[in-house]
């Protein structure tokens, strides 16, 4: 998933990723990504039909292109 | 002649995003096998194709092809993994510019030099031909 968001960063488009396996992503050094923690893989934007929740965690992605950068790392916070 | 130069892991490809949110257009991009139910399936056990998924269609018109993770929630609300309809909310509620009129997803697959290169590269053209102001990439 990594190698797809550098691939379109390199492109000159600024991309955020929502990954669940924050180690895995890590490694591959992704421009910006945030972790949800305590989903896992098959929900990772959190509960089904819990909108307030999945738009949270959209917004909170999103608006890491707005905060400092920190490329290569990935973000985690809590949202359980 | 020599191979080009390819992009070291340590180093991160950085694009500034300069401009708000609220008059941004965002497409999603996912690896969680997601495709318009109208469209072709993808084969679960390794396919190396992507689907366009149109701007305008909403996580019911859509189906997850995959064997790899659990599907009890996607199958109640595809939104857990491609947050289709909440982007649309946003973009109501003006917290966003809007949707691309394209949205992408990948399959499961295995062939890694493949997906290397050809797949992706595929992949990124057309994301970028659909002119995002900011992409939006979910797993699964």
């Amino acid at each position: 998933m990594v190698t797809v968001q550098r691939s379109i960063e390199m492109l000159g488009i600024a991309t955020v990723l929502i990954t669940v396996e924050p180690e895995e992503s890590a490694q591959a050094r992704p421009p910006r990504a945030l972790c949800p923690r305590g989903f896992v893989v098959g929900h990772s934007l959190g509960r089904p039909n819990d909108e307030a929740l999945q738009k949270r965690i959209v917004l909170d992605s999103l608006e890491l292109l707005l905060a400092d950068p920190k490329p290569g790392e990935v973000i985690t916070r809590d949202y359980t | 002649m020599e191979k080009p130069l390819e992009l070291s892991r340590y180093c991160v490809p950085f694009t500034p995003f300069k401009r708000k949110l609220e008059e941004s257009l965002v497409c999603l991009v996912s690896t969680a096998g997601v495709r318009a139910k109208s469209d072709k399936p993808f084969e679960k056990e390794g396919d190396n194709s992507f689907r366009r998924i149109g701007g305008n269609l909403s996580a019911s018109d859509l189906a997850v092809d995959d064997s790899h993770y659990d599907h009890g929630c996607i199958d109640q609300d595809v939104n857990c993994v491609f947050p289709i309809d909440r982007l649309r909310s946003l973009a109501r509620e003006t917290r966003i510019g809007g949707l691309t009129e394209a949205h992408f997803s990948m399959g499961f697959s295995q062939a890694l030099r493949e997906l290397r290169e050809s797949t992706i590269p595929q992949l990124a053209r057309a994301v970028s031909s659909a002119r995002p102001d900011a992409v939006l990439l979910t797993g699964g």
